[in-house]
């Protein structure tokens, strides 16, 4: 069996978690390896949510939020955007491939762009095989 | 952690999440949970028997915390909230995991959607188990409402809302009340007077004490909350302007729409051949009592074509709904005026929907109109006539429903133009904190249930700037978004989300680095203490400062760390 990736999205509630919630309604199929967290503005994500999700077993995060202009709370996005370079540069130190984490721009009346998103998310993380953390981990328990 | 007693509700939706998720699964592996001491599934947990079986198993079994695994929290939250408060819990004690929306309905294998509706269940439950007991706050609502745009619907959603007692402050961005219907001549099916009808309006609207009415207006800004918005209005005055700034608690917007541009089809010849013309410069031509032609002359054959950027690949793909009928009523309009005029209606489908659309369809094919249908994205084309024929143009149409290319003569060709969503969508969207969807039209909280609602409490949008909408239907809809508003504002007080973030003094250090990220000015900073603290009224809960502060001294309400964790545990476990 192929190995199929395990992904923690967090999106925020305005616009991103509401245009996967139409992707539903849209009855839009996309894969079903992201697991969806609600925030409430992509400022809200802490760095260490997702570290956390990584050295739990994640093999990739996504973070959706509203588009540039559009947060609900006018810049929070542009927070989250300014944090994301300083947290990409610690996970390269840690060996953790670029594309393990990912941040987009979803609308609320973008479904199909979540879908599209959520399937091309899917297909490189399954490229890139498990996660080195979560390897490691299993590693580190059977040496113990 | 102490001890919890979890029940878990797992939602058949009929079939909807039946279907493609083992909700019998899902049980077994969340009552397998700590903390888990009873899990069901059920066909409707939203419906009555559902909630009073949560509420029953809540009082007997003592369940303190609740996780329904359903549709979407955006629909069913609130629902599920009241009956943990029913049953005499705090409603905050509850935690959805989204297995529809975000699952059964967007995959097509059963035993991977399932092994997700589990993944996300446990995370719910998970999280759940951390949810502290929240108290809702009361704030006053002002009972003013700011309405956008003075057109019928917002004509009727203004009257409406002054005549309850409420001040309504209707902006205008035209110099005069009565918008596109102020536009039309007569209204279809029952033929009576756009005119009468929108004079009658305007006039009660602009000598009602409780209106104030600023034409040549645009909101620039809107500031605040449900309750307690803050507007600011620029008016234009000849060569200056003023700007005004008043409180309102509600907002409608019932900007409207604008109609499709004709000269983008190019294959019509509109802007080239002097009489194709659109229906709104017929409409003109009614209000003026004349049908002729460019040259003055009385038209001899008058062709009608549907669905001018309408239902076509290449321009709109939705329905405008108020051309069919319009055309209809030309087709009487020209008979009336022109009883030797030959009248040809060339469209796709005939959509008659609505109350008396029918009726009317019936007598317009009775008045000897000849209808040919044409295919959708195989549309007539027009050419000028030759000096040996005794027209303007021919039409040459394939005709659908006896397979033959048909030409047809016409002195004059209107084209029934769609609606589209008005160039300024966008920025009104932003200023109001709302979205559009793919086709700039305003999204409604609910398509179904919560039509005139959106996404953003106290904003409210009606009429055709939310979709095409007949007259009917925007009235109605003026009215519905008046009524929320009114049965809101009588209370005089409103309830908000008692989610805010709150700073532990203990562990602040006073680096005022929140103080910055803030967007609402929200953080108060105490430089006799050297610590921050929030403004619990003005937060609205987006976090920006939880994730900011290097001292984790600020927790997010219903958003904690403890919380997040627990459920990223949950949905990888």
């Amino acid at each position: 069996m192929s190995f199929e990736p395990k992904i923690v999205g967090f999106l925020c509630n305005w616009c991103s978690y509401t245009g996967a919630d139409l992707a539903g309604t849209s009855r839009i199929h996309y894969a079903p390896n992201v697991r969806i967290i609600r925030v409430m503005c992509t400022a809200r994500i802490d760095p260490t949510f997702v570290l956390k999700a990584l050295t739990d077993g994640a093999d990739g995060v996504l973070i959706c939020g509203c588009h540039p202009g559009d947060c609900h709370y006018s810049e929070g996005n542009y927070k989250m955007m300014r944090r994301y370079p300083l947290l990409k540069s610690i996970l390269a130190e840690f060996g953790i491939e670029p594309a393990r984490v990912r941040l987009e721009w979803v609308s609320a009346s973008e479904g199909q762009r979540f879908a599209d998103i959520v399937n091309d998310m899917t297909q490189r993380v399954r490229e890139l095989g498990p996660s080195p953390v979560r390897t490691a981990l299993v590693q580190d328990m059977a040496e113990r | 952690m102490e001890e919890h007693k979890i029940g878990v509700y797992v939602c058949m939706c009929g079939t909807n999440i039946a279907k493609m998720v083992d909700c019998d699964d899902v049980v077994r592996t969340a009552s397998e949970q700590p903390g888990v001491v009873c899990a069901k599934t059920y066909k409707y947990m939203c419906s009555n028997p559902g909630q009073e079986m949560i509420v029953a198993d809540i009082k007997e079994q003592g369940l303190d915390r609740v996780v329904v695994a359903a549709c979407s929290p955006r629909m069913h939250e609130p629902t599920f909230r009241k009956a943990l408060q029913t049953a005499g819990i705090n409603p905050y004690f509850l935690e959805m995991a989204n297995i529809r929306e975000q699952c059964s309905w967007v995959h097509d294998d059963r035993q991977v959607a399932t092994e997700k509706a589990r993944a996300l269940t446990l995370g719910a439950t998970r999280r759940v188990a951390n949810h502290q007991p929240l108290e809702r706050m009361s704030v006053e609502m002002c009972p003013d409402v700011l309405v956008i745009g003075g057109g019928v619907c917002g004509l009727t959603a203004a009257l409406e809302l002054a005549d309850g007692g409420n001040r309504v402050h209707l902006v205008e961005r035209a110099s005069t009340l009565g918008g596109n219907v102020a536009r039309v001549d007569l209204t279809a099916p029952y033929l009576d007077s756009a005119r009468d009808l929108m004079t009658a309006l305007v006039t009660r609207v602009e000598e009602h004490k409780k209106v104030d009415v600023l034409t040549r207006s645009q909101v620039s800004s809107l500031e605040g909350f449900v309750g307690n918005f803050v507007a600011t209005v620029e008016t234009i005055w000849g060569d200056s302007a003023s700007v005004s700034q008043f409180k309102v608690g509600n907002v409608i917007v019932a900007t409207g729409y604008k109609e499709f541009d004709a000269s983008r089809v190019t294959h019509y010849g509109y802007g080239k051949l002097p009489n194709v013309i659109t229906s709104f410069e017929f409409e003109k031509m009614l209000r003026a009592g004349r049908v002729q032609t460019k040259e003055g002359k009385l038209p001899q054959y008058v062709a009608i074509i549907h669905c001018v950027g309408s239902r076509s690949k290449e321009f709109h793909t939705y329905c405008s709904r108020v051309c069919c009928m319009t055309a209809l009523k030309y087709a009487q309009e020209v008979k009336s005026a022109v009883p030797s005029c030959y009248v040809s209606d060339v469209y796709i489908d005939m959509h008659a929907f609505g109350k008396g659309h029918e009726d009317f369809y019936r007598r317009g094919s009775e008045a000897k109109t000849l209808f040919l249908m044409y295919g959708k994205n195989d549309h007539p084309v027009i050419r000028k006539a030759g000096p040996g024929d005794d027209c303007e143009m021919l039409i040459e149409v394939n005709e659908k429903l006896s397979g033959e290319v048909i030409e047809i003569p016409a002195d004059l060709v209107i084209l029934m133009v769609g609606m589209e969503a008005r160039e300024d969508s966008e920025a009104v969207a932003r200023l109001v904190n709302i979205s559009r969807d793919k086709d700039g039209w305003f999204i409604e909280s609910h398509p179904k249930l919560d039509p005139v609602a959106t996404t953003t409490d106290g904003i409210y949008i009606a009429g055709a700037c939310a979709a095409p909408k007949d007259i009917p239907d925007s009235v109605a809809q003026a009215r519905a978004a008046a009524g929320r508003i009114l049965a809101r504002t009588i209370r005089g007080v409103i309830d908000i989300d008692a989610v805010f973030a709150e700073v532990t003094e203990d562990k602040c250090s006073g680096c005022r680095v929140c103080n910055e990220l803030c967007p609402y000015s929200a953080i108060t900073y105490d430089a006799d203490k050297k610590k921050s603290s929030v403004i619990s009224a003005l937060c609205k809960a987006c976090g920006a400062c939880v994730a900011g502060c290097p001292s984790g001294a600020i927790a997010a309400r219903h958003f904690t760390d403890a919380q997040i964790f627990a459920q990223i545990e949950g949905v990888l476990a």
